[in-house]
């Protein structure tokens, strides 16, 4: 952060933005809205009108909401330099990491480019890796090759050990993401004091959410054995830290490891027992954490970064209600699929000022 | 010469299957611009050449990769134009396809050596560890009763998170040493239901078996040479495969330069992409061509096509205008000053083309500024001496040179001496105030130039508006040349015109009033804005004439310096140390001077100048053409 000037803007431009964000009413309008006001409200009419094909029209809408969340780091990038500025470039990366993930499963697969293609996302040029150079090599050794000259060297070599040992694939994304976090945790530690603590509370969390998801899944969905759960997850989350996760990798059971979990997200978790409705819970949970960063956090940068976070939560939630609409599916489905109840839920914890 | 060549929209219909022939005839003449605009989509909806493109695009990234291995002659020879069919281009897409597979398994060797170099290395520094331990070696090799024990390394990063892991499954590890970002572990643990787990774990953390040899311990010199074998044997591989590569080079090259004369001539069907449409075996292709080429192209396509063709041309329309590619044919003479004007940015189509009125200003101000006939013809020989480094800026360098020497003849300056000639205008030191008003009246007829250049420029493109209103259109230039008068009244007799007061005052008015109505937002906000745009105008046209005194405060600076150089020679004790300085201070003044009057000759053409009439962001025109560069 630049000066006091920069970081006063900064939180009103989060603050401005943060009306953005959809409220269950909004988001209720939406759903009995046709599609043509939902394409005129966030600007993807051309879309509507030029894309022939349902799935076309998905990865179209899909990439036009992207650009849209790219536009606003944009704005928010204006005012910061240094640490701060790379954390929320950082952050967007992950869409980087997803393309990356498309372009290897697509190779493993040895799916010809024009069919890997589609599933790119654009971005901008500060974070795009070279898709075309990429997308060109013939065979997936050739692209390991040209991954391992660069900044993914380590994830092109793990990626190799999976496509010479016939592994599944699913070390490979959990190295891709840990690989991801572990970046973003580097760039919080050169943070200035202010933004340190705010940041680490608020990755921590988004830590915790991934972490239990995938701890349930490996463990009782592949049946992976505790050790090699472990090792896949990342260990510095915000409640769930290296001795909470060893503990929880060793049980046995789905309801055992939530009896497990440290007081708030126990709470939060209570009664669940299938891995979707962990998944949404937690996404509520993270979305109440957010929320509270955005309005009270003194950490301008945390704020921006609450903001995008909350920001692609919601148009992941617009795309569901497009895709939804697209296919004429009902609105009950629509409403699951767009995660509205757990909107209500989120609400209904906010006011309830429950704190994870 | 002032401005872009005229240039006409062209729609020629011609048969799909005489598409290629077409695009390579219109890249050899280099006169046509594509236009990508989907102008006919209606009537012909499909884009041909699809899969022609999708070849060529592999085609010529394997070639590329290829060249990476095999590099080819940088001198293109084309030979025989002819047309590519998409049966040529797949065939060499196939076969270049076929190298690259060559080339690939010998850059996937290349990285196996490198793997293997490094496990030998590795290897070699763990050896020479377990060599100074005083330990039973034989522990730790072969099939244990009742422990699993695994000897390797790991990359540091995964350390940490896999000593916890290994735990879980009833596992110790211990790090010994650490050999070029992998850390050396022992990984002990009993046998049994674990086993299995645990070897998942460590191909997950990319664990890699180091196999200690059994005769360590008692024959370690066998063991180094054993491993010093195998290094030189590792280098002999990576010897043929090179040597393998070479004779692939040499038995292909031939053929990969042919290959890459194929991509060049198929390159310019590929080029044109949605500029050219087809509807079933009827096709067009839409473009930008000179007016006066036109009928060049009409007979180079009826020398050539067998079949029927039609060329419709017109004028762009005025919506056009922005889109149309600004085309100023090469002109030896102009080229340095042109890419100084470039620097800028490109004209757009219609506007005044600044590069013969930024020639002829520059070479004026700076002789204005340098005037002096020794540094002058310096700068002029340098410049015809390194013409082959400098090139097309040989011209540029030599020009500025000249322009100083004759400045120096009026000024009666050489090598700073003011006294060695007479001046045949003026010495700048003995009336600096005339060479002031000189400098300042060279400012005002360059701004009014300027001015009239920019109003041209908005009548050209149908803006009248902005053309008598706003900053530097004829209201404003009446608002300055009154300003002017007004002042030069005052010096004169003392008073102000009437006439001059009131054009003044009426121009600014106009002004205001125009910037009122043009700016939108509320009644307070519109007058704030549009008082302090027309006071910019305004304080404008004052500050910009006053920059242009700087022409006159150089030329007097130049003087003042080599009065300072004699200065510190007559300081010196010695003939030699006086004529050592001499040189020196003429060697500074020389390189100093004449950079910073450069820099500020290039800023006043920019900023005084460009700046008011040139908005530079044209289209610059990029004909299709046979890319012999050599590059694919």
């Amino acid at each position: 952060m630049t000066s006091p000037t920069s970081h006063t803007y900064l939180k009103t431009r989060a603050a401005v933005m943060a009306k953005r964000l959809f409220s269950p009413e909004r988001l209720e309008r939406m759903l009995q809205s046709p599609l043509e006001t939902l394409g005129r409200e966030f600007e993807l009419n051309g879309i509507f009108e030029h894309t022939v094909s349902q799935a076309a029209l998905n990865r179209a809408a899909e990439k036009a909401l992207i650009h849209t969340l790219m536009e606003e780091l944009g704005v928010l990038l204006r005012p910061l330099d240094g640490t701060a500025r790379d954390i929320l470039i950082h952050w967007t990366r992950k869409f980087e990491l997803y393309n990356l993930k498309a372009l290897i499963r697509g190779k493993l697969q040895n799916l010809p480019f024009d069919q890997i293609r589609p599933y790119l996302y654009e971005l901008p040029s500060f974070i795009s890796l070279p898709h075309d150079r990429l997308l060109r090599t013939e065979s997936i050794l050739e692209l390991l090759r040209s991954l391992e000259q660069g900044p993914f060297a380590d994830i092109a070599q793990q990626a190799r050990r999976v496509y010479e040992e016939k592994n599944e694939p699913f070390s490979l994304d959990a190295a891709i993401d840990r690989s991801y976090y572990t970046g973003m945790f580097r760039r919080i530690r050169r943070v200035e004091t202010g933004d340190h603590a705010p940041l680490q509370r608020l990755v921590g969390t988004l830590i915790d959410q991934q972490n239990l998801i995938w701890l349930l899944r490996y463990r009782f969905s592949y049946q992976l054995s505790p050790s090699e759960t472990y090792y896949l997850l990342i260990p510095f989350g915000r409640r769930l830290h290296r001795e909470r996760l060893m503990t929880l990798v060793n049980l046995d059971q789905f309801e055992q490891v939530i009896e497990r979990l440290p007081g708030g997200l126990r709470e939060y978790l209570a009664g669940v027992d299938e891995l979707l409705g962990a998944e949404r819970q937690l996404e509520a949970m993270t979305v109440v954490q957010a929320r509270n960063c955005l309005r009270f956090s003194q950490s301008a940068v945390t704020r921006s970064l609450a903001y995008l976070v909350l920001r692609e939560m919601d148009l992941k939630k617009l795309y569901a209600l497009v895709q939804g609409k697209v296919l004429n599916l009902s609105d009950p489905l629509i409403r699951i699929a767009a995660g509205m109840e757990q909107h209500e839920r989120e609400e209904v914890y906010d006011t309830q000022g429950k704190h994870v | 010469m002032f401005s872009p060549q005229p240039m006409k929209h062209v729609l020629l219909q011609v048969l799909t299957g005489d598409l290629p022939q077409v695009s390579l005839i219109l890249a050899e003449l280099e006169l046509f611009s594509p236009d990508h605009r989907p102008l006919y989509e209606e009537h012909f909806p499909l884009v041909p050449g699809e899969r022609f493109r999708d070849l060529y695009t592999q085609a010529s990234s394997r070639l590329h990769k290829i060249s990476r291995h095999i590099p080819l002659n940088p001198q293109v020879h084309l030979g025989g134009i002819h047309v590519i069919s998409e049966q040529e281009l797949e065939q060499t897409n196939l076969w270049l396809g076929e190298v690259w597979e060559r080339c690939s398994a010998y850059e996937e060797s290349l990285r196996r050596f490198a793997d293997e170099k490094q496990m030998i290395s590795q290897l070699e520094q763990a050896l020479e560890n377990f060599g100074e331990l005083n330990i039973d070696l034989g522990l730790l090799q072969g099939e244990r009763l009742f422990l699993d024990i695994h000897i390797g390394m790991v990359p540091r990063a995964n350390v940490t998170q896999l000593k916890e892991a290994v735990t879980l499954a009833d596992y110790l590890l211990f790090d010994y040493m650490e050999h070029e970002g992998n850390v050396h572990v022992i990984v002990v643990g009993p046998k049994g239901e674990h086993e299995k787990e645990l070897r998942s774990v460590l191909d997950t953390a990319g664990f890699r078996a180091l196999p200690i040899p059994p005769e360590l311990q008692h024959e370690p010199e066998r063991v180094r040479a054993d491993l010093a074998r195998r290094k030189l044997e590792l280098e002999r591989q990576l010897q043929n495969e090179n040597d393998a590569i070479h004779s692939c080079a040499s038995e292909n090259r031939e053929r990969l330069e042919q290959s890459r004369n194929t991509l060049i001539m198929a390159e310019p069907f590929v080029r044109i992409d949605t500029a050219a449409r087809s509807a079933g075996h009827l096709s067009i292709i839409s473009g930008w061509i000179p007016a006066r080429e036109i009928r060049r192209i009409r007979q180079a396509l009826e020398e050539t096509l067998t079949n029927p063709f039609r060329l419709d041309t017109r004028n762009p329309t005025p919506d056009e205008r922005p889109l149309v590619p600004s085309y100023v044919p090469d002109n030896r003479l102009m080229t340095p000053f042109a890419t100084l004007v470039r620097q800028y940015g490109i004209p757009r189509y219609g506007e005044v083309d600044p590069t013969a009125i930024f020639a002829v200003t520059f070479i004026l101000m700076f002789g204005m500024m340098f005037g002096d006939m020794g540094h002058g013809a310096t700068i002029a020989l340098i410049a015809w001496l390194a013409r082959r480094k400098l090139r097309s800026f040989t011209l540029f360098a030599v020009s500025i040179g000249i322009s100083a020497t004759l400045f120096g003849l009026l000024y009666g300056s050489i090598f700073g001496y003011e006294d060695l000639i007479d001046a045949f205008w003026i010495a700048p030191l003995s009336d600096p105030i005339y060479m002031l008003s000189v400098a300042l009246k060279w400012g005002i007829a360059f701004l009014l130039l300027i001015s009239l250049i920019s109003i041209y420029n908005r009548i050209i493109q149908g803006d009248l508006g902005r053309a008598l209103f706003d900053s530097n259109g004829l209201i404003s230039t009446l608002l300055y040349m009154s300003l002017l008068y007004l002042v030069y009244d005052y010096y004169a007799d003392g008073g102000f015109s009437l006439v001059a007061a009131a054009s003044t005052l009426l121009s600014l008015l106009v002004l205001l009033t125009y910037k009122a109505i043009q700016t939108k937002a509320s009644p307070g906000e519109r007058m704030l804005v549009a008082f302090i745009e027309t006071f910019e105008t305004l304080t404008g046209y004052i500050s910009n004439t006053l920059s242009f005194l700087r022409v006159a405060a150089f030329s007097l600076n130049h003087v003042a310096l080599a009065i300072a150089v004699f200065a510190l020679a007559d300081m010196m004790v010695t003939v030699q140390a006086h004529i050592l300085m001499v040189i020196c201070g003429n060697l500074f003044i020389l390189v100093l001077e004449g950079a910073i009057v450069t820099i500020q000759a290039l800023r006043l053409e920019y900023y005084e100048g460009f700046s008011r009439f040139y908005s530079g962001d044209g289209l610059e025109f990029r004909p299709l053409r046979l890319n012999t560069g050599g590059k694919v």
